[in-house]
């Protein structure tokens, strides 16, 4: 006997075994259907008597096994059941000898047999027979479990009559000796006479009588006849049988305290029990309510008589072992069997069925004591299968105590076994599936999920090696999706424990079966039902943050003002507060400040880390969304060998508006395409996911006729779509031709340009940009591919005045402008100066070259489509950046008198800054050529201006300002009418611009070129007199003389006398006052004319009379009568003319 | 003489495993984690006995002496993703080591495994060793540093570790 059976436990010793097998050809599975319809008769309860039989089915056994039957007789074949096929009464006497054939195999022990026939009909068929039985088909047999329980009850007469026979062997009769096959030589020539040799023989049948008494039903008889047994041999020293003696009672012993049975639920036993009315039923029919403790006198033990009547020992020997003593016992019976070398099996078997009892009774310590044992019995050489399902059976008993790890361990060493080299078909199929279940055991799960969360914690070395076995069984048992699921699940969990040369070699061999096998995110399913979860690859490479990207400023979209809806979701009453109240998972759901646009690319940024020590390439790297559809782009990169963190840009067009949500990215690395979702990478940082993705609006893109400008603007807040740069010289203007082309997808429908003039330290004189929009607005709505263009003007006018450096080198004149003005008779002021300045200091002139800039943003706010319908419009600006050359400067300025008192020349030295020939020109002015770094004086007569046209500043604007700021711009105002009124162009060879005295004027200047708020007119002879106008009058006639005083101040002025003194000039600088005897006054030589309210006017008469010709200058002297009321009144504001009279000779008749 | 010396985490994980055949180390990997199997049936069986004074030793955890020692001609299948092939390792179910237990209050096991071959480790010997190692897990406990729950990194440990492998050989 040499093949163990690891299904036994105990309550087998208490079965009759049957043997069911086929005869001739009969389908296996057919055979099966029949075979699980017998085996479903495993209890027969037996009519007359209150006793059970129970049987245990084989369809398979070794006749070898067969015979130990003497030993334990539940290893005895005492039934035999033939199935066979016979198509016809021909083949009728074949099967019938063939099933003889078979009978004589158990034949010795076989207390009956059947022969189930199917298929055949006929007269054959109708003879009734006992131990054949006919049916028309394997599916026409309604009463084959009948058949069998007919069959079972014969058996147990038989049994029943051995078992009576046996135990009523008369003292007297010689006892046969029984013994087990290895024994029977060791008998040979022994006295058979001798007390001991009868001793044995007693105690042998003894134990015999108790195991048919336990397959009988009677336990109570069976623990009897067992202790009887014990003593007897015991007593002999005869250690096999004394140990199957002591089993027994141990069997007897748990089928009492145990009805239920201790093979367990997971006991791969045979059918019988698994099947046919179910465990607990089983359970409930074994368990005998009647069973009572069995005492056993040990007086009536006899040494040479065995009592046939066991009832006068119950009820006085407590003959039932308690759960401690049947371990004891047990423990004592494998150390009996352990001194035969060929009971190895008996002995195996027999810790198997003690574990199964301790594991019953919970005693994990000492099971893994007889498991121990169990693994160091030696069997001699097994074959490969044995030893698989010995270490199968080894794990699954371990199991069944709880000792989990050695379980697995031990279905590991089961699972090696199966692709042993010496195999010479491994089993890798077999191997991956005990593998898969060793997993529970070494703490793994294949679900990644578990391992997310914090470091790895486990047995990461036997872990790995597991992984590592997994992959390679389910790749040679032809499964290379699985290999990969296993791959990946190692790459992923346990990256951080694999050495660099580990990480290499794993990734390559990932990549040699991806090759074959992509792997992908479907949840893998085996055979068996268990399911692979995907395992994304997370950690490759690993992603620190990610980041929703904002579109570029041009793109942005803005929400309309008035279309603001009241987005104040501030979940405090408090307008601020430092509490900022969010938490972890908060932040990932929170809402983006910006927006996206449906249609137009959007980007994420990820932080991304190659923990490899090699490059990583990563492709199909791409963004999984929900919400919206989202088509994302895919990137590819390749990571360098334990980069830092590295920047990954991902991008998509949102194709449908709504919020979207980023949910993660999908990768492909090695082939392994993975989806990794956000929610379970708790390590990245986001500062939120949730973006809306508006309607699409239109695309502008821009273009202009400039330059794009190569330096950015300077440091200003706002970002810009593009920029242009121009170069200009002071004064020039340039137009700048912008096109606009509808580059989106929608109509564009409004256009609105706005432009503002960065901050600049230069002052700016005029309007910098102008345009006109209304050609470009005509044109709207512009479909997409359309472009319109708008002409701007760019001019820049900045201050013209020069530095206080060059005054010195002009500062010759000493032209007075303060004081009085002098009516200088001197015509001709303007003298261009011949001489050329010499250069001045090398300082200077850089001063001068000193580039300016202006800068200028001007925004195009646009809008259309859907985007328009929600309030949504986008900005477009574009920066413009001139840089201004000085072309002239006016170094210096001032006024000089001119001979009229309504006009005054202003006298400006302009500079000519640049490396050009340069004409300088004014109206109604010759030009001015000035070479490079010349400076010249330039002189303008201009009328004085009449401020009082200007507009003034309605009351509402000037009450709110400040005063300052309103002088300012008075003075500005006036600046710029002056400025207008004089027209100064220049002209550098082709360029040609104007240039502005805005900046140069000053106080003093501005009021000299003022109109005095007094206004005399000198009307001589009805003829309005100025000081280069010459009143002709006669001699002797009475030249009448008015003044006229127009009050245009805000007060009254007056009253004032005017003195009128006629003098005469030699233009030798000699003046002649004493003219009392040639000029005569008609009335007094003095006027005076009274108060002058403000707006009104008022004028005085006199009359003069030459007495001889020549030319006479009236010189109207002022005095202020009005001293008395306190206020002087600045004496520019009497600038009366002098008049230049020229009395000619009256005619002959009028001196007569 | 002491081959391999473990510590292990109150949730079963190794905090330090180390043994002296540095080459077949996965070996005690295997033996010292079924092992467990064994600490954790003692633990609760005296865990109902007496709840305080508790007995740290666990004494052996696998007796040897007792049984039979038969050589199991164990296979394992071993291959590098490279090139595959197989290399036999024998002997992996030979218990020529008994292994010992120990287990402190906050449920952190020790396991030494001694080489069964050498007799002259007698039972107090085994104590001390665990006492020592105790006292200087403590002293690893003890440091700020150290996060309870990561692997035992400390030079001092190490140092004491070898030397109890040495001392004992």
């Amino acid at each position: 006997m040499s093949i163990p059976d690891y299904m036994q436990c105990a309550e087998d010793h208490q079965t009759v075994l049957v043997v069911v097998q086929p005869v001739g050809i009969v389908p296996e599975d057919e055979f099966f259907r029949i075979y699980k319809r017998i085996t479903s008769v495993a209890q027969v309860s037996i009519r007359d008597s209150q006793r059970n039989l129970y049987i245990r089915y084989r369809h398979h056994y070794l006749p070898e096994n067969n015979e130990w039957g003497d030993f334990q007789t539940h290893r005895k074949v005492v039934g035999l059941i033939s199935v066979t096929t016979c198509g016809s009464a021909k083949e009728w006497p074949q099967t019938s000898d063939r099933f003889h054939c078979q009978k004589d195999v158990f034949g010795a022990t076989l207390y009956d047999s059947r022969l189930l026939v199917f298929g055949l009909q006929g007269e054959i068929a109708e003879q009734q027979r006992t131990d054949v039985a006919f049916y028309p088909s394997y599916d026409d047999c309604p009463d084959v479990e009948k058949r069998v329980e007919d069959f079972v009850e014969s058996i147990f007469i038989v049994l029943e009559s051995k078992r009576l026979d046996r135990a009523t062997d008369k003292s007297g009769d010689k006892i046969p000796l029984l013994c087990v096959p290895f024994e029977k030589k060791d008998f040979v020539g022994l006295d058979t006479d001798s007390r001991h040799y009868k001793k044995r023989c007693q105690g042998r049948m003894r134990k015999h009588v108790g195991d048919l008494c336990l397959q009988a039903g009677m336990l109570q008889d069976a623990l009897v006849h067992y202790h009887m047994a014990v003593e007897l041999l015991r007593s002999v020293n005869d250690f096999l049988w004394l140990g199957a003696a002591l089993e027994g009672l141990c069997s007897a012993s748990v089928i009492f305290h145990y009805p239920g049975g201790t093979a367990g639920k997971a006991s791969g036993r045979e059918p019988s029990l698994a099947h046919g009315q179910g465990q607990a039923a089983d359970a409930g029919k074994r368990h005998r309510p009647g069973a009572q403790e069995v005492l056993i006198d040990p007086g009536a033990l006899t040494a040479n008589g065995i009592s046939a009547d066991t009832s006068s020992e119950i009820g006085r020997a407590k003959n039932c072992l308690g759960p401690e003593d049947i371990i004891e016992k047990y423990k004592e019976a494998i150390s009996y069997y352990g001194k035969y070398k060929n009971a190895g099996v008996i002995e195996l078997e027999a810790c198997v069925k003690a574990v199964r009892v301790l594991a019953i009774q919970k005693r994990a310590m000492e099971a893994s004591e007889f498991l121990q044992n169990a693994v160091y019995i030696n069997l001699g050489q097994l074959s490969e299968e044995e030893k698989i399902q010995r270490y199968s059976i080894l794990s699954e008993l371990y199991h069944l105590i709880g000792f989990h790890r050695k379980s697995a361990f031990f279905k590991r060493v089961a699972a090696m076994q199966c692709v042993a080299p010496t195999i010479p078909e491994p089993g890798w199929r077999a191997c991956y599936k005990l593998l898969l279940e060793t997993l529970s055991g070494y703490s793994l799960c294949l679900d990644p999920k578990d391992f997310s969360k914090g470091s790895h914690r486990g047995w990461a070395a036997v872990q790995v090696r597991l992984l590592h076995e997994l992959v390679y069984a389910s790749r040679r048992m032809g499964n290379p999706g699985l290999s990969v699921r296993h791959l990946s699940f190692l790459l992923q969990t346990m990256l951080d424990l694999l050495s660099d040369q580990e990480k290499k070699e794993v990734t390559q061999s990932l990549e040699n079966y991806t090759s074959k096998c992509p792997g992908g995110m479907e949840v893998l399913t085996l055979p068996d039902g268990l399911k692979l979860p995907p395992v994304p690859l997370s950690k490759l490479p690993i992603v620190r943050s990610v980041k929703l990207l904002d579109l570029p400023v041009s793109l942005r979209p803005h929400k309309q003002k008035g279309l603001l809806e009241n987005n104040m979701s501030s979940k405090s009453p408090f307008i601020y507060s430092p509490i900022i109240m969010h938490t972890r998972g908060e932040e990932r759901t929170k809402k983006i400040e910006f927006r996206w646009v449906q249609g137009d690319v959007c980007e994420v940024q990820l932080m991304v880390y190659n923990p490899m020590p090699f490059e990583l390439r990563v492709e199909h790297m791409g963004l999984l969304t929900s919400g919206v559809e989202f088509e994302a782009l895919p990137a590819a990169l390749s990571l360098p060998a334990e980069s830092g963190l590295y920047p990954v840009t991902l991008v998509g067009v949102p194709r449908t508006a709504g919020n979207i949500n980023i949910s993660g990215y999908h990768t492909s690395v090695f082939g392994v395409t993975s989806d990794c979702l956000l929610d379970g990478l708790p390590s990245v940082r986001t500062s939120g996911c949730v973006v809306e993705v508006i309607p699409s609006l239109p695309r502008l893109q821009l273009s202009t006729s400039l330059p794009r400008s190569a330096h950015p603007l300077r440091p200003s807040k706002e970002e810009l779509s593009s920029s242009v740069s121009v170069q200009l010289f002071n004064g020039e203007t340039q137009q700048l031709t912008i096109t606009l082309e509808n580059i989106g997808s929608e109509d564009l429908e409004t256009l609105e340009v706005t432009s503002k003039t960065c901050n600049t330290k230069e002052k700016l004189f005029g309007e910098f940009l102008s345009w006109d929009l209304e050609e470009a607005v005509s044109q709207l709505p512009l479909k997409p591919g359309q472009s319109v263009t708008l002409t701007v003007n760019v001019k820049v006018r900045l201050d013209f005045s020069g530095g206080e450096n060059l005054l010195q080198d002009l500062n010759d004149d000493g032209i007075s402008v303060t004081g009085l003005p002098i009516s200088s008779p001197l015509r001709q002021v303007l003298k261009p100066r011949a001489e050329t300045k010499p250069l001045g200091s090398e300082s200077s002139k850089t001063d001068y070259n000193h580039v300016k800039t202006l800068e200028a943003v001007m925004t195009f706010k646009y809008s259309g489509g859907a985007g328009k319908m929600e309030g949504y419009y986008r900005d477009l600006s574009l920066g413009v950046h001139v840089d201004v050359e000085p072309s002239v400067f006016f170094t210096r300025v001032s006024t000089l008198p001119a001979t009229r008192t309504r006009q005054c020349h202003l006298l400006l030295d302009v500079f000519n800054s640049t490396e050009h020939e340069l004409m300088v020109s004014a109206n109604n002015n010759q030009d001015l050529v000035l070479h490079p770094s010349e400076c010249q004086r330039m002189a303008i007569q201009v009328a004085k201006f009449d401020f009082h046209t200007l507009p003034q500043p309605d009351q509402e604007a000037v009450r709110y300002t400040n005063p300052k700021l309103l002088e300012e711009e008075r003075l500005h105002a006036q600046a710029s009418m002056i400025s207008s009124t004089l027209g100064i162009t220049w002209n550098i060879i082709s360029f040609d611009g104007e240039a502005s005295v805005e900046g140069v004027l000053n106080q003093l200047v501005l009021e000299h070129l003022q109109l005095a708020p007094l206004q005399w007119d000198v009307v001589v002879n009805g003829k309005p007199c100025d000081c280069d106008i010459i009143a002709d009058c006669k001699v002797g006639d009475a030249v009448p003389l008015e003044v006229k005083l127009t009050n245009r101040s805000k007060n009254a002025v007056g009253p004032f006398a005017l003195t009128v003194v006629p003098f005469q000039d030699y233009q030798n600088g000699v003046q002649n006052y004493d003219l009392q005897d040639a000029v005569t006054f008609i009335g007094s030589n003095t006027f005076y004319i009274d108060m002058v309210k403000p707006t009104e006017n008022s004028a005085c008469m006199g009359a003069l009379l030459f007495l001889y010709t020549g030319d006479f200058y009236l010189n109207i002297k002022f005095q202020d009568d009005s001293a008395g009321q306190g206020k002087e009144l600045p004496p520019s504001w009497f600038g009366l003319p002098s008049v230049h009279i020229k009395a000619l000779e009256a005619p002959i008749e009028a001196g007569a | 003489m002491a081959v391999c010396i473990a510590v292990i985490a109150k949730e079963n994980y190794p905090l330090y495993i180390r043994s002296v055949p540095v080459q077949n180390e996965l070996k005690f990997h295997y033996t010292v984690h079924t092992s467990l199997d064994v600490v954790e049936e003692k633990i609760s069986a005296v865990g109902k006995a007496m709840a305080d004074q508790r007995e740290l030793y666990l004494g052996l955890l696998y007796p040897t002496e007792d049984y039979k020692v038969y050589p199991s001609h164990m296979i394992i299948v071993y291959y590098t993703p490279v090139c595959m092939f197989f290399i036999l390792i024998e002997n992996i179910l030979l218990y020529r080591h008994t292994r010992y237990g120990y287990v402190t209050n906050s449920k952190v096991k020790f396991v030494i495994v001694a080489d069964s071959s050498n007799t002259s480790l007698r039972d107090n010997e085994i104590r001390s060793m665990f006492r020592k190692l105790h006292n200087s897990f403590t002293d690893v406990m003890c440091n700020p540093f150290y996060n309870p729950g990561d692997t035992i990194q400390s030079k001092a440990f190490d140092s004491m570790v070898s030397a109890m492998m040495v001392q004992a050989s």
